[in-house]
């Protein structure tokens, strides 16, 4: 898909098939994007006689270059479900299920104009920030709120919320019994997240990757929300937990200007009690939620000490893991330290 | 062997040579992100280049001293392949026993072990220096 070369002849034979209505196709730019560390990405522009589009092209690097394993397929269906569910996404418009046509398994979106969220706070105030963070909390309640029903049948259902965040907290030991090297820090983390599980809430779809680098904000301040190819049907707070969690590396962190005003909106939109969303609970999820990116990151760098991948972006995605073992240390010793002092009051 | 500079001098000179010389000359772009990436993990290289065996001696240490002996973790030889071992015994033996103070609900054992895992931590964010998320957003 990096081919510049062949793509973009590759590229007008494929649309041709997928729209059969457009005459005299012609992909006028091809470019490969940053953006992303886990996939290829390419932008284009191709123009025909009824017309002007801007796609953006998303697919699977080599099997040896893959810093983490993700279905297109599934990912495709998501976003799918999405765009009918009404949340704002950067619109799919064709798949290539086998890479036979494209290269590689790739997905073909709208190249969406929106500014990213990222440079965008970076450049305004905490009055803004305040505004963004409203609006970001309406935006993972409207795809938390998408009754599970509605989504690809292919998304696996867990059976409960006990049974999940038992696997879930399972999924920190397992990553480090799994690994090449002993982990004592994911050890400490799962005992630790078994002994403070905080009340259940109903399972919902959640994003996965959930942080400002794959948000984006259209001009009437609503979010884009891109890559989905960690979604999964898990806790909502995850997502909420993930976001505080990155936010602590790349701020601002939205969630807390004034976390109890972001999870008293939060609350407000999903219907759940202050008991299942406060700020010790996010402050809980902070941790749990990034489990299913520490285990795919770890698993790349046990990859890499086998020789069975040589990816820069496997090496570089664990400092990541160091700093979230500063970030998980401190939270469990903090919420230690307050619910100690609750208890005592 | 010539032991200067140091291996931590040289990566650093190497870093330093890509950020003046290298980046500049690269258009945005994955080759440009790929160049940073690069610095960042060659200064936690010259970081591990000059400390790690020491540090990873000085936690089994450690580890001994609050769970009792661990006899994989015992050896001479400093080569790092060996010493990587042995650290990896040693911190086999803390990660049990962590699950085993949880498991008895035993507060203050916990304590201590966690300062362990802190001073662990503390010698990752040296390695780790600042975190910067090249190429996103």
């Amino acid at each position: 898909m990096h081919n510049l070369d062949e793509m973009p002849a590759r590229l007008a034979a494929f649309l041709a098939i997928e729209e059969p209505g457009w005459r005299d196709i012609e992909v006028t730019s091809y470019e490969v994007m940053t953006g992303g560390y886990s996939r290829l990405l390419a932008k284009a522009v191709v123009r025909h006689a009824e017309g002007e589009h801007v796609f953006v092209l998303r697919g699977d690097p080599p099997a040896d270059k893959q810093l983490i394993h993700t279905d297109r397929q599934l990912e495709w269906e998501v976003l799918r479900a999405m765009q009918a569910a009404g949340v704002r996404v950067s619109t799919p418009r064709y798949f290539d299920p086998s890479g036979d046509r494209l290269g590689t398994k790739a997905l073909v979106l709208d190249f969406c104009e929106a500014t990213s969220l990222l440079p965008y706070l970076a450049g305004t105030t905490e009055h803004e920030h305040r505004v963004v963070a409203e609006e970001l909390a309406a935006t993972a309640a409207a795809f938390h709120r998408i009754p599970v029903e509605q989504l690809p049948a292919s998304l696996a259902r867990p059976t409960s919320w006990d049974d999940y965040i038992g696997a879930r907290i399972g999924e920190w030991k397992a990553t480090a019994l799994a690994h090449v090297e002993s982990l004592p820090v994911l050890r400490f983390v799962a005992a630790w997240l078994d002994a403070h599980r905080p009340p259940a809430v109903p399972l919902t779809l959640i994003h996965g990757d959930f942080q400002t680098t794959n948000l984006m904000r259209e001009s009437d301040g609503t979010l884009v929300v891109l890559d989905w190819e960690l979604a999964q049907i898990g806790d909502p707070r995850e997502d909420l937990g993930y976001f505080k969690a990155i936010a602590q590396a790349a701020g601002p962190d939205l969630t807390g200007i004034d976390a109890d005003a972001f999870c008293a909106r939060y609350r407000e939109l999903s219907g759940m009690t202050e008991a299942q969303m406060n700020p010790a609970v996010m402050a809980y999820f902070l941790i749990l939620g990034v489990v299913g990116t520490v285990r795919q990151l770890i698993e790349g760098g046990a990859a890499f000490s086998r020789g069975e991948n040589s990816a820069l972006g496997t090496l570089f995605s664990l400092t990541n893991i160091q700093y979230g073992q500063m970030m998980w240390l401190q939270a469990t010793r903090q919420l230690d330290q307050a619910f100690a002092a609750a208890q005592e009051a | 062997m010539l032991s200067r500079p140091t291996t931590e001098q040289m990566l650093r000179g190497i870093v330093a040579d890509l950020n003046a010389t290298v980046a500049p000359a690269l258009p945005d772009g994955p080759a440009k992100v790929a160049v940073a990436m690069m610095t960042q993990l060659l200064l936690g290289c010259a970081v591990r280049a000059a400390h790690e065996i020491a540090w990873m001696h000085d936690e089994i240490a450690a580890i001994e001293a609050a769970v009792g002996a661990v006899p994989a973790a015992h050896g001479e030889s400093l080569h790092l392949d060996d010493v990587v071992v042995r650290y990896h015994a040693a911190s086999a033996a803390l990660a049990d026993a962590v699950d085993a103070a949880y498991a008895a609900g035993d507060g203050p054992r916990v304590e201590v072990l966690r300062q362990l895992l802190e001073a662990r931590n503390a010698h990752e964010m040296e390695i780790m220096g600042v975190l910067e998320l090249v190429g996103r957003g």
